[in-house]
């Protein structure tokens, strides 16, 4: 009986081990771009962030200049899971995004500060920025 | 021979449709005069021909009532909950819930590749959502009602009238989309409140199927009266209509996939091309509700039903935690802390 029970807390203990690793795992055929500035240029004197929605955002984080004009680009292409529906709370961002296509996000001066975070409207998936 | 009056307790009983279903069962057994189940004192009386020997009586009635999980038992058992069933189930729930964490992981959602949506691409759109974080709203909403019914000693009735409902109102309400050019959808504050609602219903679901409550009816008492279990024999007609409209619910419940379908839905402009649209997509989702929902009645064993029960408890309040913590950061009340 103890070792059945003692069985079943390694058990459980290594399946929840595996979903946490999975989670913070880098994901999917490196998807993710590491380092974080990479998808930031300027453009016209304007800061672009470049997001690709599908299936999470991606790069999940982002380092980008604080305080100037900024605008965020994300590119939804066969996009139908929940990062369709963009979120950005902070400057109360909310569309639900054409499955295929290119979204213009405008983010005032003043709110290039700081972190900003983005989610799905299910709040599964996140990103976010930094600037600094 | 006299008629005598036994008294048994009876584990396993939690809700009116139990009571119905073992006083049916128990009064086609030769030898039962009259069978009066107390669903409160979690008792059963039954009146007849069957001797002396209670302690023999009760094995002999527990086996007729065994297959639908009662047991009955001369003396109340003291600790009625089996935890040792905790220790499948945990490991289950948690071995399920990594097997979901790496289907996320694995990209499922990069098998979508056409640009173009035809009845087909709506269907397979449907199939990928259902093997999504779509399934913790929507799986997890139907998994938590079908168990909780099945429980209850309901069978496939509700389960169908849930998916045929869900099926005519994507059909119907995709359609109106296509023609009227309109969608239909709740703004933020709709959108956080029916996700508190459906994650806080799930979790007290869930709590219930763990079954380590010696109040059951306390706890029936604050499950909403949409769900009909409190009122499942007195009015049938308010179980149908339970189904009915949490099928039609899950058009409007927050999943990525639904969503984006009805946007396409809106570029179609005719009701029966956005109409047929919404319907292909619910019939890809259709395999993977339908064994959550139909799975729970091939279990038969009453073990194997009760640790099914508490695994799916177990995962069910897990989804419905994750789906309000969701719902909280897509209203920006808190920060993204689990993405994936």
């Amino acid at each position: 009986m103890t070792n059945k029970i003692a069985l079943s807390i390694i058990l459980a203990a290594m399946f929840v081990g595996g979903a946490i690793y999975l989670s913070s795992g880098s994901g999917s055929a490196g998807r993710e771009v590491e380092g974080g500035s990479e998808g930031v240029s300027v453009e016209n004197g304007v800061q672009m962030i470049d997001l690709a929605a599908k299936g999470g955002y991606y790069p999940k984080k982002i380092v980008a200049k604080a305080g100037i004009p900024t605008t965020l680009r994300v590119r939804t292409k066969n996009t139908f899971d929940c990062s369709s529906a963009l979120i950005i709370p902070s400057i109360k961002y909310q569309k639900n995004l054409s499955s295929t296509g290119e979204e213009l996000i405008t983010i005032p001066v003043e709110r290039a500060t700081g972190t900003l975070r983005g989610t799905c409207s299910m709040g599964m998936y996140g990103f976010e920025i930094a600037f600094r | 021979m006299e008629e005598q009056k036994y008294t048994f307790h009876v584990q396993g009983m939690h809700c009116a449709s139990c009571v119905v279903l073992i006083e049916d069962v128990l009064k086609g057994i030769p030898g039962v005069g009259g069978v009066a189940a107390n669903l409160s004192r979690r008792e059963v009386v039954v009146v007849g021909l069957l001797g002396d020997d209670a302690e023999g009586i009760a094995n002999e009635l527990s086996k007729h009532i065994a297959p639908h999980g009662y047991t009955l038992a001369v003396e109340k058992k003291k600790a009625s909950v089996d935890w040792s069933e905790f220790s499948y189930a945990i490991p289950i729930a948690a071995a399920l819930v990594m097997g979901f964490v790496a289907l996320q992981k694995s990209g499922v959602v990069d098998l979508i590749d056409a640009s173009t949506i035809g009845y087909g691409t709506a269907f397979f759109i449907g199939v990928i959502a259902s093997l999504s974080t779509c399934l913790a709203v929507v799986g997890g909403l139907v998994l938590s009602v079908s168990a909780n019914y099945a429980k209850g000693g309901d069978t496939w009735r509700p389960q169908v009238l849930f998916h045929a409902s869900r099926m005519a109102s994507f059909f119907i309400l995709g359609g109106a989309i296509g023609a009227l050019g309109t969608i239909f959808r709740f703004g933020p504050s709709g959108n956080l409140f029916l996700g508190l609602v459906v994650g806080i219903v799930m979790f007290l679901l869930g709590l219930n199927l763990l079954d380590i409550f010696h109040a059951p009816k306390k706890l029936q008492i604050t499950m909403p009266k949409l769900f009909g279990r409190a009122t499942a024999v007195h009015a049938k007609s308010s179980h149908i209509l339970a189904s009915l409209s949490l099928g039609a619910l899950t058009f409007f419940l927050p999943c990525g996939f639904t969503q984006s379908m009805q946007i396409y839905t809106l570029t179609t402009g005719s009701f029966l091309r956005g109409g047929l649209i919404m319907l292909a997509f619910s019939l890809g989702t259709f395999p993977v509700l339908a064994l959550l929902s139909f799975g729970s009645l091939k279990i038969t064993s009453g073990r194997a039903r009760r640790i099914f029960f508490k695994t799916s408890g177990i995962i069910v309040m897990l989804l419905a935690l994750w789906g309000i913590i969701g719902a909280l950061t897509a209203a920006g009340f808190i920060d993204p802390i689990i993405t994936l």
